[in-house]
């Protein structure tokens, strides 16, 4: 089966289960600010590329915002920009 | 509030059972499940799915909940993709009474509640119409809520849920087809990929302030996102949701 290069991201909805099941909260409503481009999109907008790990990238500008790293024994995050999570008082 | 509080769930794996299977297509079928405890979800969201050999191998695949929240069991509509790992059982193995482990409901981003109101813009290629029937069958009681369907599927036998479509029409929502490979003999809808006109002619103004969900592989979602970006309508408005090429 060929693959298309477009067809090779999905976005953030696709990468919610396991995001939901480490941070044990909703993960696509969180909003994150692009470092680079300084657009605000929620974390379900961004693209996601997924390999050996997971990241996800801002649809404005495509800068990485997220790489997340299954390894054994531990899931490892890097995160860039400004990711804003409400949590009720 | 009552929202963040849905959204605050630990995630945890359910046993669900096979309440029923109804063939949609040729290449899809739903699956109506009982799941204990189920928490409730929105209109938009979705589960994941694991099956595990004898050997402990597991395979893992999101599905979209097709059932509205009202609902007391739990719908998923799977398409059968033929080398895939999860969707030949799923579709052609799975009997009424058995069991499926499955964690949900995921996603917050990808949802529409009565609440948030109109007008409702829906577009859909193939298997991505799974989410947004669960809007519309949330539509439902809320007529004032105005809503169109825009349905792109290969051919017209490849459309889902094409009973409840045609009936749907009857409470006040538009609902426009394009088939892109082949057209019935006859055929007075759209043919070939989403273009501007369709576009127009499924009211897709930018002074509408609509509410935009477009759903399906990666490839239609940011073609048909990108025309709406070119008619003027600004990318933030627009909820996208992208079924990648490792489905199966």
């Amino acid at each position: 089966m060929t693959v298309d290069a477009a067809e090779l991201h999905t976005d953030g909805n696709a990468a919610a289960g396991l995001l939901q099941q480490i941070f044990m909260a909703e993960f696509t409503t969180l909003e994150r600010t692009c470092q680079s481009c300084g657009d605000r999109n929620p974390a379900g907008a961004h693209l996601c590329y997924e390999g050996a790990g997971i990241v996800l990238r801002c649809p404005n500008c495509s800068d990485v915002g997220l790489r997340l790293a299954a390894l054994p024994d531990q899931y490892v995050f890097e995160l860039r920009g400004t990711w804003t999570r409400r949590i009720e008082s | 509030m009552e929202r963040l509080r849905t959204l605050r769930a630990p995630l945890t794996w359910r046993i669900a059972t096979v309440n029923e299977l109804q063939p949609e297509t040729t290449h899809a079928t739903t699956l109506v499940l009982d799941v204990p405890d189920w928490p409730g979800h929105l209109a938009g969201q979705h589960v994941d799915v694991r099956l595990t050999a004898e050997d402990g191998y597991q395979a893992e695949r999101s599905y979209s909940i097709a059932s509205p929240p009202e609902d007391s069991h739990l719908a998923l509509t799977v398409e059968n993709i033929a080398d895939g790992e999860v969707s030949p059982y799923l579709t052609g193995v799975l009997r009424a009474g058995d069991e499926l482990e499955l964690r949900g409901p995921i996603g917050g981003y990808f949802t529409w509640e009565v609440a948030d109101g109109g007008p409702l813009l829906l577009l859909g290629g193939g298997s991505g119409l799974v989410p947004l029937m669960a809007m519309l069958r949330h539509r439902d009681d809320a007529r004032s809520v105005e809503a169109t369907v825009l349905v792109s599927a290969r051919t017209w036998d490849d459309v889902l849920y094409r009973n409840e479509l045609a009936k749907v029409v009857e409470n006040d929502v538009t609902v426009h087809y394009t088939l892109t490979r082949e057209q019935p003999p006859g055929w007075t809808g759209w043919a070939g990929r989403v273009n501007e006109e369709m576009l127009r002619a499924s009211g897709a103004e930018p002074s509408r302030q609509l509410r935009v969900y477009i759903c399906g592989p990666t490839g239609f979602v940011e073609h048909v996102a990108d025309l709406l970006v070119q008619l003027g309508h600004n990318p933030h408005d627009i909820k996208t949701e992208r079924f990648g090429p490792t489905g199966g």
